[in-house]
């Protein structure tokens, strides 16, 4: 188990690296980020001086060589345009964007686990046709449409929702929450259940197929013929041993979720990390770009170590080596 | 005695009591509030950390400049009461006694000396790029000097921003950016990124309490739901509506939609070099004046205003708009040279042209409104005078890398340029003078134009202390550049907001929503 550890951990910093050099490269190619920060009639004179300001005015080796030994001391780079360090940038918008992902996550499982039970079970009745439809639905809408459609149909036509923003927040461990508060509860509806959508439909199906392939399966029908409850076998010996792909689905869209909330965000106003990538994006703001994808790939990485540790209580036959 | 001591003391309570009340009660029934829905949240309240739009319009809620720019462009007093000239380049400015910042302390000359000499050192340098020296004579007098006589240094400090030094040493850089301490109309109570900035008036105003008591800025980046928003009551006004919701808006009495002329001029630039780096000719066509004239004919703004823009457009005149100096009233581009393509294609055959050539245009596909659009209707329209138009679109980040003077991969380029300081001079000197003549001068000149004549014009205008003088200089340097066409001017953009009715407001021509000039009817 440790050993095991210490070499995902070994295999995270590679993939760090690795995320660093290449989102480095990249920014080379996207134009010059002293044009965007400074007045675009200054001299060349202005200019130099802008580019000493944000330590531009190095080669682009040294640059990284400059990041590299600044993140070994913990120091990830200031924001070009914000002029602050860009992992508080990140860390100060980072709680928004995972309150939202979890309630989404939340309300995705929570629905998409029974519905898909259900379908997987009795795959022939009419109700899971239906279920099955929807859930193409879901996969196929762009959440970008469903957001709109969401604000205008609760927000601007029946004025029974807000439509964008926060809404009022309560400090709790120092972090600022909205899911504290009823207030809160309105602004994040709309926007979860919009980034929920996605994941659900795909939870959904990936829990009908691991239940049709395991009820045919011969502890099944034993299980049946030794009068066990109908419950007992859907979510006692069914589901537990259809789990294992939904875990992994679970793992790698929660990644995604916090990593590319980007639109959602953007159509609900919603002050989390997704949208600063977006401006930065926009900005040429190189250190909060790679800070912002090395976090993710450390989330991704960090996630699917859990999910692995999860595979083992599910299925004891599994052991991590 | 005793007794109506007594009931004096009573009454006294009581109308005390009365006074308290009635203060409470008008205080919970007046307290104004003001939601503005803006398009990005301020990216920082330092105001020499950096520029765009946003963090502009909160600094001037904030703090104050020595001069004040007006919704009009014109210009009055700020924290400076009056200002004179001793010579020719020694400015005078008389400080306004008795302002104070928001944590109490007194404005003083040292807060000017000190704001001046950060923005020096800051990536803001170019505002004070006119000022060589300045100093404070007393606590209410500072002496500016100007490297050259300068008219316009009034319209340059209305872009400077005063910070209080004692607070500003006291804190450091980065608690000046998220707790600014100003002398402005507004203070900050709350500033929580991308979802709200909250200010509080400031009672003690010099010029006199805002009439808003509260005010809050909502980033709302996306159009739609901007929008939205303003339509479920979330916000009370809205910058930069969606062209698409102007109807929609307009159809429900409880809004209005609001326009202005915007000063950002979307210009073509022409190459005027002998060779021109996108044309596969040994001569540049564009070099000949006849060339671009017949460019000019060909661009039919009126079509660009109608089809691409909406009518939400105004056709330009001139480089810089009526208000500035160096607009010379009554003359037009649109005018002098309509649309004509017949016209058009004879000055190409006289030119020696008449099959035209090829060319590239260099333009953004994400700064300015429709701006790849523009680009297609342009490349359509060059092409009715055989001039074959191929288009080079890239996002803003890349862009104003690519085109940067010496432009060695341009032969034209679109792109905007407003002058909110209200002098057309600054852009004819860094736009048009020749390159590489005179440091600070001709270094946005993308078309390499170069006139003697312009040249010694701008000089003239540059060394004169006199403001009459500096706008008639001008106008002769705006006459003779209608002649030569070295850029073709497009339109002005429309600035589009839409406010509940109750809101009194007039949008600004800087863009610059200002709370203070905001009021809210019952």
């Amino acid at each position: 188990m440790l050993g095991y550890t210490i070499k995902r951990l070994l295999q995270m910093t590679l993939v760090l690296f690795v995320v660093s050099v290449i989102v480095f490269l990249m920014m080379s190619f996207t134009g010059d980020p002293v044009f965007m920060v400074i007045p675009i009639d200054s001299t060349e004179a202005e200019i130099e001086q802008a580019r000493r300001l944000l330590g531009l005015d190095r080669s682009l080796f040294s640059q990284y060589w400059i990041f590299l030994t600044n993140l070994l001391q913990g120091d990830f780079g200031r924001s070009y345009v914000f002029r602050q360090p860009a992992m508080d940038l990140i860390l100060e918008r980072l709680p928004a964007t995972i309150e939202m992902v979890l309630v989404a996550i939340t309300l995705a499982t929570l629905v998409a686990v029974p519905l898909g039970v259900y379908a997987g079970a009795n795959p022939n009745r009419p109700a899971s046709r239906g279920i099955m439809a929807g859930s193409l639905l879901g996969i196929s809408l762009p959440g970008f449409w469903v957001g709109m459609m969401l604000i205008f149909f609760f927000s601007v036509r029946h004025q029974f929702l807000p439509s964008s923003g926060r809404g009022e927040t309560i400090q709790f461990l120092g972090l600022r929450l909205s899911i504290l508060t009823a207030d809160g509860w309105s602004h994040i509806i709309l926007p979860a259940v919009t980034l929920a959508l996605a994941t659900l439909a795909i939870i959904l199906r990936i829990t009908r197929a691991g239940m049709m392939e395991v009820m045919r399966q011969d502890y099944i029908r034993f299980a049946r013929a030794k009068g066990a409850s109908r419950r007992h076998i859907l979510f006692g010996h069914g589901l537990k041993n259809a789990l294992i792909p939904v875990v992994t689905i679970f793992g790698l869209q929660l990644g995604d979720l916090i990593a590319f909330a980007t639109i959602t965000e953007t159509i609900f106003a919603w002050p989390g990390t997704g949208k600063l990538l977006i401006d930065s994006i926009y900005r040429g703001d190189r250190p909060v770009i790679v800070v912002y994808l090395m976090l993710t790939a450390f989330i991704f990485v960090a996630i699917n170590f859990i999910v692995d540790i999860v595979y083992t209580l599910i299925d004891p036959r599994i052991t991590v080596k | 005695m005793l007794n109506l001591r007594m009931t004096k003391g009573r009454n006294a309570l009581f109308a005390a009591a009365v006074f308290l009340a009635s203060t409470a009660l008008t205080g919970t029934v007046d307290a104004k509030t003001l939601k503005v829905g803006l398009t990005s949240d301020a990216v920082s309240l330092d105001p020499q950390a950096g520029e765009e739009l946003s963090s502009n319009i909160l600094f001037y809620h904030i703090y104050d400049p020595l001069v004040r720019r007006k919704a009009d462009l014109s210009f009055g007093p700020g924290l400076a009461e009056s200002w004179s000239l001793t010579d020719d380049t020694t400015w005078v400015f008389k400080l306004r006694k008795g302002v104070k910042f928001h944590n109490g302390t007194d404005f003083k000359a040292s807060d000017v000396v000190f704001t001046l000499d950060r923005l020096k050192k800051s990536l803001m340098a170019n505002l004070g790029a006119n000022i060589s020296a300045f100093r404070a004579i007393d606590d209410y007098t500072v002496e500016i000097k100007t490297p050259r006589p300068y008219a316009v240094l009034p319209n340059d400090l209305a872009a400077v921003l005063i910070l209080s030094e004692q607070y500003a040493k006291e804190v450091g850089n980065e608690k000046l950016d998220l707790k600014p301490v100003g002398t402005g109309p507004y203070k900050v109570v709350e500033w929580i990124k991308e979802d709200h900035i909250t200010l509080s008036a400031n009672k003690d105003y010099f010029a006199g309490a805002p009439k808003i008591d509260t005010v809050t800025f909502r980033p709302i980046t996306n159009g739609a739901t901007r929008t939205a928003a303003l339509l479920t009551g979330e916000v009370d006004v809205i910058q930069d509506l969606n062209v698409r919701d102007v109807s929609r808006v307009q159809a429900d009495e409880r809004y209005k939609v609001l326009t202005q002329p915007s000063l950002l001029n979307v210009v073509v630039s022409i190459d005027n070099r002998e060779k021109s780096p996108t044309i596969a000719l040994d001569k540049n066509p564009m070099a000949d004046r006849r060339v671009r004239e017949a460019m000019i004919r060909a661009i039919d703004t009126n079509a660009i205003n109608k089809i691409i823009m909406n009518g939400l457009s105004t056709p330009s005149d001139q480089y810089v708009p009526a208000s500035h100096t160096g607009h010379v009233d009554g003359a037009s581009f649109r005018t002098t040279y309509p649309f004509d393509l017949k016209k058009a294609a004879e000055l190409m055959a006289e030119a020696g042209y008449a099959d035209g050539f090829t060319v590239t245009l260099d333009a953004t596909n994400n700064r300015y409104v429709n701006d790849q659009q523009i680009a297609q209707a342009l490349a359509s329209m060059l092409g009715k005078i055989k001039i074959n138009l191929k288009l080079n679109l890239m996002p803003k980040s890349n862009f104003f890398g690519y085109i940067r003077v010496p432009s060695n991969q341009s032969s034209l380029i679109m792109s905007g340029w407003d002058v909110p300081s209200g002098d057309g001079g600054s852009m004819y000197g860094v736009m048009f003078y020749s390159r590489g003549k005179k440091q600070g001068y001709g270094q946005v000149n993308r078309g390499s134009y170069s006139n003697p004549e312009v040249d010694a014009l701008i000089d003239k205008a540059d060394a004169t202390p006199k403001l009459e003088e500096r706008d008639a200089l001008l106008q002769e340097v705006t006459k003779i550049l209608m002649r030569d066409i070295p850029m073709i001017p497009i339109h002005y953009e429309q600035d589009l907001y839409a406010a509940k009715k109750t809101v009194e407001i007039t949008p600004r021509a800087d863009k610059f929503l200002w709370a203070y000039e905001i009021d809210v009817k019952e």
